[in-house]
């Protein structure tokens, strides 16, 4: 909401700074986002055009000669909507235009220009700059501008949140800042409608949609532009002047905050007005211009024959005031909050009016706003306001009635407030105390405060006026068993989040809504979640996987110029599936939104450096980042299988198996995939399932004892098929060791080529063997590895090597 | 045999003094003390010794033995001694020549300001509690005091989502309404189900992804807050100011202040907007803060007796107080990043930094 100080000092005239004004509001709840100087300065006055020739060689430039009412000046000018006789803003040599250009003689094509005629752009006033801002013929010639507009103004962009559409006007503005003063509003005096019959009809079909409507009939208005201040003020509040009638009900507007719509009563058929429904289909054209197919859920006001305005909205073109209107039928009107919502939302308008009426207005108000409307009108456009009013109000609104107890404002506030505090601040918010005593009062609500209902938003009233810096700070006290403790879950997190970090791994977050064509490109028969209303495509749908996400991220990163990437994500996937966590019950979780944790690698495993490095990473690179994961959160028989996984390639594609269960996937890309996301086809990727992961974790370990006995090391090395996996080797190599003296097996060598034959690899293995309650002798570590010897023999036909 | 001795000894000193490293020195134990070395074999010729001198000689050889046996450990640490020194002496190395290291991972921003959060809220007392991001209307709004058509649903442009899923057995949203599934737009819905959940007091914290039709300088799509929930006999307004007072501080710094003003959430009544002190210009007053030295940090409030009343608390016994705060907001503010964009482009340079 655009408020002009001046207004709002004519309303209630404090005599705060403006930054003073701004500071109290916004502390009072009223937050001033921003503030406007309106001012054109000194220099710019208004001058007549005397005469007006073209400028020779030029297609556009007139050479003019303008009386500022001192003298007369050439000053050259571009603009073509004006003659001889206009009175024109002349900036003079020396001014300075709010935009900040400088005025100076000059020479334009070769003819003297001394200063310049100004559009209202060039004066900072609007965004109008389609010609010279044309000002009336009988204003006085040298007249400062600022003079004539009734200029210095500041403006104030106040942020009216939606439970004060009371604020939403200069008076309601001024009722806060009178509370806040002790300052008394000064709210326009008008003329009571009295009780003669006017001559046009109302019926008000609707009236659970249309709870009041107020009609007031003007004639013998003279329709023409407002007096430049009454412009001014208009724009100043953003709102574009039109015509004195129209000008009229807009200030009413601004100045009392209830919308106000006038018809040329002689456009209107039978000179009636009916509010109600619009039959479904039914046409009708709005003030802008465009053509709207209503429904039957639109509250139409409607002439003898034809909608004429969507109620509470925008008026039609049928009845719109023309130049050649001279009686006026002016509306106010109230109109049910919800009811305006749906028309608004539904035609895609948002209005002053349909702004207001959403929020709930006044009833109260709106027969203030007739008459100050109508008189606004007599006042601008000149003619008469007849007596009397037409009222369609069956059911008046009774008075709020709210109950205040001033120990429970302090109990909310955390201080000591005494009740005569309590009363003073409802009191200066217009409340009436009605009964009750010091320890429980009735207060009546003024009309226009509908958000007061309640005891408490009393409360929150008391506690604005007396500032929010009034409550004492106080500390929670946190009782024993409270504290949380720490979770093992997030103990856990966090040994997995150090380890990612050892590993090299950037954290990366993603938008959980993605293109439908990345989800594809994965998995081709994805089924996902869709968002119906997204910004763009590429936000689409709900991600059910964390690696198109990290995928662009590589790519994102690729594309700059970076080589070695490492990067990780963990998050929720949303699956359109039952959530198998939270089933069912008043508590269910809609969809399922298990989290994961993704990898990504591409490029070196290091930088080339001076003691070595730059070699590709490969798959066994992410599998150790995903084991080194697995120990840190202390999960223990994890295990690598290939598997069949789409989005990977067949030589790697592989499941992470933790108790025999599938947690995650890894392995490289498939080159098709790695295609479509751009990235290296030495890309390897890993998903594992978060949940999975912590249901298998150890955040604490338990203390084993240190072993009291020395460890026997011995080396074996084999010569084996090169197609048996290392884990078969050391499933057997484990199976032979019935006495459990086999402490540690480290692979620690793999080797194919000569001299090992064609089809075979030689594997050699650490072995670290020690019993628990003796010291081993050479003999027994000598038989273990001899039954190790035999059985790897007989079961994978490996043979000792040499 | 008294010469002999003498012999010995001088002998050993020689060759001891020639020792130049432990192989020498060994091989000079062995010679005179081995198994038949020849200082060994005067203890086993003590035999051909009369009985008369056998305590004097057997003396004479032990002291032998002994001096012998200083020498050697004597050799040894010159030995030591000489080796330690020419170690030291050793060519110097090129110390700046770069260490062998490993390049270490950067968190998310983000994820490091949320962590934060929680940790803080822990030492205040709040426990961590979850709830869906793609969540039912009437978590979102109803229960929350925003019913359909109400004016404060433009204050959070909304994504719904096309799919319908039909409520699982016993969960609440009935109507057509009620079910349509949305992201959620704030983590508040979390208040309404842990409050339907348990009875009072409650005393919880809700991390995690929000979403609103939003995306300016200033704007993303998809966005973090952590909600802070507290209800028990006896809060007020000066125990919102504490806590939000105790988090600014914990996270920005000790010297940061704290500012309330009124404000507007269906939810909260009495309802304050929060400001701290700018951390980067100290309150002072710069170009982002517009030169008032606040930013605004997030909305706050006591909870709305209606939404106690809704879950099914006694609003005239329990009070509470609640705050939703943008985490993504804090992060940039606390790193002094000046373009949201920055938070989910996921440029390595950008995190590497952090």
């Amino acid at each position: 909401m655009r408020i002009s100080l001046r207004w709002l000092r004519e309303l209630c005239p404090v005599s705060l700074s403006d930054d003073e004004i701004a500071r109290r509001l916004t502390l009072a709840g009223l937050e001033v986002e921003g503030r406007e100087s309106r001012s054109i300065g000194s220099g710019v006055v208004a001058a007549r055009v005397v005469s007006r020739t073209p400028v020779e060689g030029s297609d556009h430039l007139s050479v003019c000669q303008v009386d500022d009412g001192k003298g007369t000046h050439q000053v050259v000018c571009g603009a073509q909507n004006y003659a001889a006789g206009d009175v024109v803003p002349l900036a003079q040599p020396g001014a300075t235009l709010p935009n900040g250009l400088q005025i100076k003689k000059a020479k334009l094509r070769g003819v003297e220009s001394n200063g310049m005629l100004c559009s209202q752009r060039e004066l900072g006033l609007s965004d109008d700059h389609a010609g010279l801002m044309i000002l009336p013929r009988d204003s006085r010639l040298g007249a400062p501008l600022d003079e004539l507009l009734g200029l210095p103004d500041t403006v104030f962009e106040i942020n009216v949140t939606p439970n004060r559409p009371d604020a939403l006007s200069h008076l309601g503005i001024a009722r806060e800042l009178s509370a806040l003063t002790g300052v008394p509003v000064r709210i326009p005096r008008t003329q009571p409608a009295g009780d003669a019959k006017v001559p046009a009809h109302v019926h008000d079909e609707d009236p659970a949609r249309c709870p009041r409507y107020l009609a007031r009939v003007i004639e013998g208005v003279k329709v023409g532009p407002s007096p430049l201040p009454i412009q001014e003020r208009l724009r100043s509040c953003g709102v574009r002047p039109i015509s004195n009638v129209v000008d009229a009900t807009n200030l009413a507007l601004l100045e009392l905050g209830h919308p106000l719509h006038g018809f040329d009563l002689d456009r209107l058929a039978g000179e009636k007005i009916i509010v109600r429904r619009a039959a479904e289909g039914e046409t009708m054209t709005t003030l802008d211009g465009k053509e709207r197919k209503l429904t039957a859920d639109d509250l139409v006001i409607a002439d003898a024959e034809k909608p004429v305005a969507l109620a509470g909205v925008m008026g039609g073109q049928t009845s719109e005031v023309s130049a050649s209107t001279t009686r006026i039928l002016l509306e106010s009107a109230m109109f049910e909050a919800k009811g305006i919502r749906r028309t608004a939302r539904r035609h895609g308008l948002h209005t002053e009016a349909s702004h207001r009426f959403e929020r709930g207005m006044d009833e109260k108000t709106a027969a203030l706003a007739a008459d100050r409307g109508a008189e606004l009108i007599a006042q601008l456009a000149g003619g008469r306001v007849l007596p009397g009013a037409i009222d369609r109000y069956p059911a008046p609104l009774p008075q709020t009635q709210v109950w205040v107890r001033p120990a429970r404002v302090s109990a909310l506030l955390g201080s000591e407030v005494p009740a005569r505090e309590v009363e003073q601040l409802l009191g200066a918010l217009q409340l009436e105390p009605l009964d009750g005593n010091p320890e429980r009062r009735l207060w009546g609500v003024p009309s226009w405060r509908r958000d007061l209902t309640r005891e408490i938003d009393c409360i929150e009233e008391v506690a604005r006026l007396r500032g929010y810096d009034a409550i004492p700070i106080e500390t929670p006290k946190a009782g024993v068993g409270e504290t949380a403790a720490i979770l093992p879950q997030a103990r856990v997190k966090s040994a997995a989040r150090a380890s990612l970090e050892a590993g090299g791994f950037d954290e990366v977050l993603n938008y959980s809504f993605l293109p439908e064509r990345d989800l594809l490109a994965l998995d081709p028969a994805a089924q996902f979640l869709r968002v119906a209303n997204p910004l763009t495509v590429e936000q689409g749908v709900m991600r059910t996987s964390l690696w198109p996400g990290l995928l662009r991220n590589l790519g994102h990163n690729l594309s700059r110029g970076l080589r070695d990437l490492r990067l990780y994500e963990l998050g929720r996937i949303y699956l359109p599936a039952p959530d198998p966590r939270h089933p069912d019950g008043p508590l269910a979780w809609p969809v399922w939104e298990p989290d994961h944790l993704a990898l990504a690698t591409t490029g070196r495993r290091a930088p080339k450096g001076w003691t070595g490095g730059g070699e590709a990473s490969d798959f066994y690179d992410l599998k150790g980042a995903v084991e080194e994961l697995c120990e840190a959160m202390g999960i223990a028989g994890v295990r690598f299988a290939p598997a069949q996984v789409p989005p990977l390639h067949p030589a790697s594609a592989s499941e992470i198996l933790v108790a025999g269960r599938r947690a995650g996937v890894l392995g490289q890309l498939h080159p098709t995939a790695a295609a479509h996301f751009e990235v290296p086809p030495q890309t390897f990727v890993a998903e594992l399932n978060w949940q999975a992961l912590l249901g298998a974790a150890t955040a604490l370990h338990g203390f084993h004892g240190l072993p009291k006995f020395p460890a026997v090391a011995r080396d074996l090395a084999f010569v084996v098929a090169a197609a048996v996996p290392a884990e078969k080797m050391l499933e057997e190599i484990r199976a032979a060791d019935a006495g459990k003296l086999l402490e540690q097996v480290t692979l620690f060598d793999v080797y194919r080529g000569a001299p090992v034959p064609e089809g075979k690899k030689s594997m050699a293995f650490g072995l670290s063997l020690r019993a628990t309650d003796r010291t081993l002798t050479d003999g027994e570590a000598d038989a273990l590895c001899a039954g190790i010897r035999d059985r790897l023999k007989s079961a994978l036909g490996a043979e000792i090597r040499g | 045999m008294i010469e002999q001795i003498d012999n010995l000894l001088s002998q050993a000193r020689t060759d001891l003094a020639a020792a130049a490293d432990e192989q020498h020195v060994e091989a000079a134990r062995v010679k005179y003390l081995g198994k038949s070395g020849s200082l060994s074999s005067l203890r086993k010729g003590m035999g051909a010794v009369p009985p008369a001198e056998r305590p004097k000689m057997g003396k004479l050889v032990t002291d032998a033995i002994a001096q012998f046996e200083a020498l050697l450990d004597q050799t040894r640490s010159t030995l030591a001694q000489r080796a330690l020194e020419k170690d030291l002496q050793r060519e110097k190395l090129d110390v700046t020549l770069p260490g062998r290291t490993r390049r270490r991972g950067h968190r998310h921003p983000v994820s490091r300001a949320l962590d934060d959060l929680i940790e803080i809220f822990a030492r205040l007392g709040f426990h961590v509690a979850d709830g869906p991001e793609i969540e039912w209307d009437l978590y979102n709004f109803e229960k929350l005091g925003i019913p359909a058509d109400h004016p404060a649903r433009d204050m959070q442009d909304t994504f719904y989502l096309t799919t319908r899923i039909p409520p699982p057995p016993g969960s609440p949203p009935t109507t057509g309404a009620q079910q349509q599934l949305l992201l959620r737009t704030h983590t508040s819905p979390v208040q309404a189900r842990t409050m339907l959940a348990q009875p009072p007091p409650v005393r919880i914290i809700a991390p995690g992804k929000v979403y609103r039709v939003d995306s300016d300088v200033t704007h993303t799509p998809m966005f973090h807050q952590v909600e802070c929930l507290h209800v028990e006999k006896g809060l007020s307004m000066a125990h919102l100011r504490g806590t939000l007072d105790a988090f600014a501080k914990a996270f920005f710094g000790p010297e940061i202040k704290t500012r309330l003003r009124p404000s507007y959430f269906p939810f909260t009544e009495p309802s304050a907007e929060v400001d701290v002190s700018h951390p980067l210009c100290g309150g002072k007053g710069c170009k982002i803060c517009k030169g008032t030295g606040w930013l605004e940090v997030l909305g706050s409030g006591m909870v709305n007796p209606d939404v106690l009343a809704g879950v099914g608390y006694d609003p005239e016994q329990f009070t509470g107080y609640a705050f939703g705060v943008g985490i993504d907001r804090l992060a940039m503010l606390r790193h002094g990043i000046d373009d949201l964009r920055l938070l989910f482009e996921n440029d390595v340079r950008f995190l590497e930094q952090l």
